[in-house]
């Protein structure tokens, strides 16, 4: 199984045409010609790739890492949410 | 009010990507018109359209062409090219007074209609996030300004077809009157999406293909005219006051001179012969000269029924018993209607035909009509002793009449 980083780094090289071997943690996307506003547009398609939903709060993530990090937070907590749903649906079905 | 000189010419077009090349075209008859190979071209009655080889990933970063939609990487590098062409030094000017001035007809048309297949065709709620930015009339202008850092006005003009001729008149005007040191205009279009294809289509204004020979279907001025064909392409200008342009030893391809802009105010699609005929009589007054110093005119001539009628009667309506004698040339038979950029094309190929002293060939003009039975240069280019002022005119749905009195720079 793929980790998230080469994840992120095959839509990246894919889709943004980044050299691979200019993808690093500590890689800032400004480096890459990704600016603030690339960004929105990036973490756009992350939510399809990761099938994860953004929430609306402002984060600060300037570099791969941070977002790779980001990433596995969303989708740690919102797989346990899901969990959370489905335990909820079950336990109202044996009523 | 300065005399001012193009002195840069940056082109992308369904019959070359520069001066020369479409110059050659031009003189040539050689069409850029063809059946559209599109994936869904099999959606439309008549397949056809004018359209730019380039390769986009040749001339911008990745990141930065996922935020361009083909209309703005159009005027970007016809921006390019034509300051290149100018041998402007950027270092020199003084950017708070150096503008831009674009028109476009449909903006960023083909991202809205990504859009609309992610909302309507694929049920997404989700649009990208892009979509705005790249669709807003007004984008292709706003990257040339921070492309080279003009911090002078920016502004787009969409009045349909005639946007770019307007642009380069109110940009004319600017340098004219000395607000502005440098102007970049000219216009840019890309309009060949499914959605605008079949808009246009609706309106019963697109040329049927000729069977016998495609690229010949736009047919300005003939009997068997049935219709115009949509293209793409940018065309841009570097304009600059004659004596900079001279003491800098530029290249000058020739003046603005003269600028009429009029409206119909009679209805939305049907054109009328005042509104034109107007517009010619205010650019020749703000040139200051006479119909008879007219030396040959770049029609509006789209091959629609109605508009080359009209067209015809408005030239008669100004130049009287003269009209017989002006040459007229309608190009859109081998570029197509570019829309917004079609005037910005018109005035390049108006510029280039007036330095070798030609009158412009209108291409696929065999039957003749009785109704359009002035001169149109049928099929042959033709040498003349002197062509030094031209007329280019540039109509529109809205009734925004516009003509430019174009000169030849002489020494």
């Amino acid at each position: 199984m793929k980790t998230t980083f080469e994840r992120l780094g095959m839509m990246l090289v894919r889709d943004y045409k980044i050299p691979p071997d200019s993808l690093a943690l500590d890689t800032p996307f400004e480096n890459l010609g990704i600016d603030s506003l690339g960004m929105a547009e990036l973490m756009f398609y992350i939510e399809d790739e990761f099938s994860v939903k953004l929430p609306n709060e402002q984060v600060e993530l300037s570099t791969v890492g941070h977002v790779v990090r980001y990433i596995d937070q969303l989708v740690t907590s919102q797989l346990n949410n899901n969990i959370d749903e489905t335990k909820v649906v079950n336990s109202s079905q044996t009523l | 009010m300065r005399r001012v000189a193009v002195t840069g010419i940056g082109v992308l077009s369904p019959i070359g990507n520069s001066a020369v090349e479409i110059f050659k075209n031009a003189c040539a008859g050689k069409s850029g018109i063809g059946l559209l190979e599109a994936p869904f071209s099999h959606r439309l009655i008549s397949p056809l359209a004018a359209t730019v080889k380039f390769d986009a990933q040749a001339h911008f970063e990745p990141p930065k062409l996922r935020m361009l939609d083909r209309v703005s990487q159009f005027a970007l590098i016809a921006a390019k090219h034509a300051l290149i062409d100018s041998n402007v030094d950027l270092a020199t000017i003084d950017r708070n007074r150096a503008g831009v001035f674009m028109g476009t007809g449909m903006g960023g048309s083909i991202s809205n209609d990504d859009g609309y297949l992610s909302l309507y065709h694929d049920k997404s709620d989700r649009i990208k996030p892009f979509t705005i930015l790249m669709g807003m009339h007004n984008a292709a202008s706003a990257w040339i300004s921070i492309e080279y850092g003009f911090l002078g006005p920016n502004i787009t003009y969409s009045t349909a077809c005639s946007s770019s001729s307007v642009a380069i008149g109110e940009a004319w005007l600017r340098v004219a009157n000395s607000s502005l040191e440098i102007a970049l205009t000219g216009g840019s279009e890309a309009p060949l999406s499914l959605g605008s294809l079949k808009a246009w289509e609706a309106l019963n204004t697109l040329a049927t293909i000729d069977q016998n020979e495609p690229s010949a279907s736009c047919k300005p001025f003939a009997k068997n005219r049935s219709g115009m064909v949509l293209g793409e392409g940018a065309v841009m200008f570097v304009l600059e006051p004659l004596e900079v342009a001279i003491k800098r030893s530029a290249n000058i391809y020739g003046e603005v001179i003269g600028y009429g802009n009029t409206t119909d105010a009679t209805h939305i699609t049907r054109p009328s012969v005042e509104g034109q005929a107007n517009a010619m009589r205010a650019a020749l007054k703000s040139a200051s000269i006479l119909a008879s110093n007219i030396d040959a005119i770049n029609a509006h001539g789209t091959g629609t029924l109605l508009n080359d009628a009209i067209e015809t009667a408005a030239i008669k309506s100004v130049f009287g018993h003269q009209a017989y004698d002006v040459p007229i040339s309608a190009t859109k038979a081998i570029h197509g209607h570019l829309l917004g950029a079609a005037g910005a094309l018109e005035c390049a190929l108006s510029l280039l035909a007036m330095q070798k002293n030609i009158a412009l060939p209108t291409p696929h003009l065999q039957a003749r009509d009785e109704v359009c039975d002035l001169d149109y240069v049928p099929n042959h280019v033709r040498q003349l002793i002197k062509v030094d002022t031209m007329l280019s005119n540039s109509f529109a749905f809205g009734g925004t009449n516009v003509s430019l009195v174009l000169r030849k720079f002489m020494h």
